[in-house]
């Protein structure tokens, strides 16, 4: 069954405080995965 | 001194440039043959595609940027391939031809010590009947001017719409069986649901995803698993419940064959041919390999060695079904096996196969996504490459800098409506891009930690950040280099 993103959390997906927060969380989870480094695979 | 010859100038081609030249004394010249005489930053074009961007926020002129840092530039497009030079000439080569200016038309050998293929893909329009962009109704997003046109047809529309009050139908997603890049077409079916409803006409439009994905969310990459808030969620749900919200319907499975005004033709996995009718449609090509040739010393044709539709590499091509698909037969380090001064980082290599699982409908016409190779993959591994040859011409025997895809992360910040205020985001990132099933077993191939999704305005900022982060980058003003790629 399809889930519902409900009014509560298309209010915090809109609210620019909780957003500014995010963003400055995102930014840096992001940073981390993407500038975490990279490498090969085989042995 | 060495000479290092770049084919391409899109996101691989300029990162391998940029560092290059700042790493290299000037002794060393670096060299770009593009086609283009512009840089463009693709993933803002689903922007230009709705207005909201001018197409000349996305590009720059490459030339005076490359006079001015000290690489060579010559506008022209690559003919053919001599990796062990011919008779007349003893060094390794490309025949280019220039496309513009007073050598419009005239052919020459450039010879290299290093060559780097960033050719990306061919848009195979042709691929798909009655699909070129710009006719038929149907348009595409993949360069600045595609986008141009479709946002002046889509605004067209608009306008037509609020004056008749007719209602009208919008079709977006991929069009070819083996199509890739589903995440720009579901940018942009997000941009343009948020504009109709800016336009006070979305009531009017019935608007639908039509995609070769056998799930929504396969994106190319066999789906993930992600976490979304406080649980583990499948990105096809997340992207059901995205397109629930957003009211667009969905025909997945679906593999175009034919465009005609106003009327695409498909067959689904079911080995059923079905038709589906718009008013606007913007369908994602296939990608192709350009069809170079290649040729020995000797003139013989050796465009095996070399190509395999995209270019040859490091990677395991050895055909073998799904079930034995390992992350290993990804390339590392995007070296041609044949000539170790060739290599092809971003797009123009060729992948060893599909990342999501090849399916085929019951007539046996495969249907499933071409492997994605985005911006972050094609600037790294890019940056590797510019950084394996130096460390060569500095005489390193072996090359250090490797970067699979399966050892990769990658973040797609998917923009689902523009505005400082009112816009929205969909960031995802993924760990590795290629999933690795033998490590991370318990969790479809990812790891969990790394590999997640976030709704909300935040990634709307992180989007135009990105835009611009990546636009001051690319033009190499002060520092560029502490960006990542």
């Amino acid at each position: 069954m399809t889930q519902k993103i409900s009014k509560q959390e298309h209010a915090k997906m809109k609210n620019p405080i909780i957003q500014f927060f995010k963003f400055i969380y995102l930014s840096l989870k992001i940073m981390r995965i993407v500038a975490g480094g990279h490498g090969g695979t085989r042995p | 001194m060495s000479k290092i010859v770049i084919l391409g100038a899109g996101i691989a081609g300029h990162t391998a440039a940029s560092h290059l030249r700042r790493k290299l004394s000037k002794k060393h010249e670096v060299l770009v043959v593009s086609p283009n005489r512009n840089y463009q930053w693709v993933p803002s074009n689903i922007w230009v595609g709705i207005g909201r961007m001018k197409s000349e926020d996305v590009f720059f002129p490459l030339e005076p940027l490359y006079k001015r840092k000290g690489i060579g530039y010559k506008q022209a497009k690559v003919v053919s391939f001599h990796p062990e030079g011919d008779a007349t000439e003893p060094k390794p080569f490309v025949k280019v031809e220039y496309l513009y200016g007073e050598m419009l038309g005239m052919q020459e050998k450039v010879t290299y010590d290093f060559l780097i293929n960033a050719t990306g893909p061919k848009l195979a329009f042709e691929l798909t009947e009655g699909l070129n962009p710009g006719t038929n109704k149907a348009y595409s997003v993949c360069t600045y001017d595609h986008a141009t046109h479709a946002s002046a047809a889509l605004h067209e529309l608009i306008n037509k719409i609020k004056s008749t009050q007719k209602k009208a139908k919008i079709l977006i997603g991929t069009g070819h069986a083996k199509a890739t890049c589903q995440g720009a077409a579901f940018e942009y079916i997000l941009n343009v649901e948020k504009e109709l409803v800016k336009f006070k006409v979305r009531d009017k439009v019935e608007i639908t995803w039509i995609s070769n994905e056998n799930e929504l969310g396969d994106f190319g990459m066999d789906g993930m698993l992600l976490s979304y808030q406080n649980q583990v969620m499948k990105s096809s749900e997340m992207v059901e419940m995205v397109f629930a919200d957003r009211g667009i319907k969905w025909i997945l499975g679906a593999g175009i064959q034919k465009v005609e005004d106003g009327k695409v033709s498909y067959e689904n996995l079911e080995g059923e041919h079905l038709t589906e009718e718009f008013d606007f449609a913007m369908l994602i090509p296939a990608f192709s390999g350009h069809g170079f040739k290649a040729f020995d010393k000797a003139n013989e044709d050796i465009t095996a060695k070399l190509f395999k539709g995209f270019m040859i590499v490091d990677a395991d091509y050895s055909p073998k079904p799904y079930e034995e698909w390992s992350v290993q037969d990804w390339p590392e380090t995007y070296q041609n096996p044949s000539y170790n001064n060739i290599f092809a980082p971003g797009i123009a290599f060729a992948p060893p196969h599909s990342i999501s699982k090849p399916r085929k409908s019951k007539n046996g016409t495969e249907i499933f996504p071409a492997p994605p190779r985005t911006g972050m993959p094609s600037g790294i591994t890019a940056k590797l490459v510019a950084d394996n040859i130096i460390d060569t011409i500095n005489g390193a025997k072996t090359l250090h800098h490797k970067g699979s895809m399966g050892n990769m992360g990658a973040a797609c910040i998917a923009s689902a409506g523009y505005g400082l205020s009112k816009g929205s985001g969909i960031s995802i990132t993924t760990f590795p891009i290629v999933p690795d099933y033998n490590k991370y077993p318990e969790t479809h191939g990812r790891e969990l930690k790394k590999t997640f999704g976030d709704i909300g305005l935040a990634g709307h900022w992180l989007k135009l950040s990105l835009h611009y982060a990546f636009i001051y980058k690319a033009k190499m003003k002060p520092f560029w280099w502490l960006i990542p790629e």
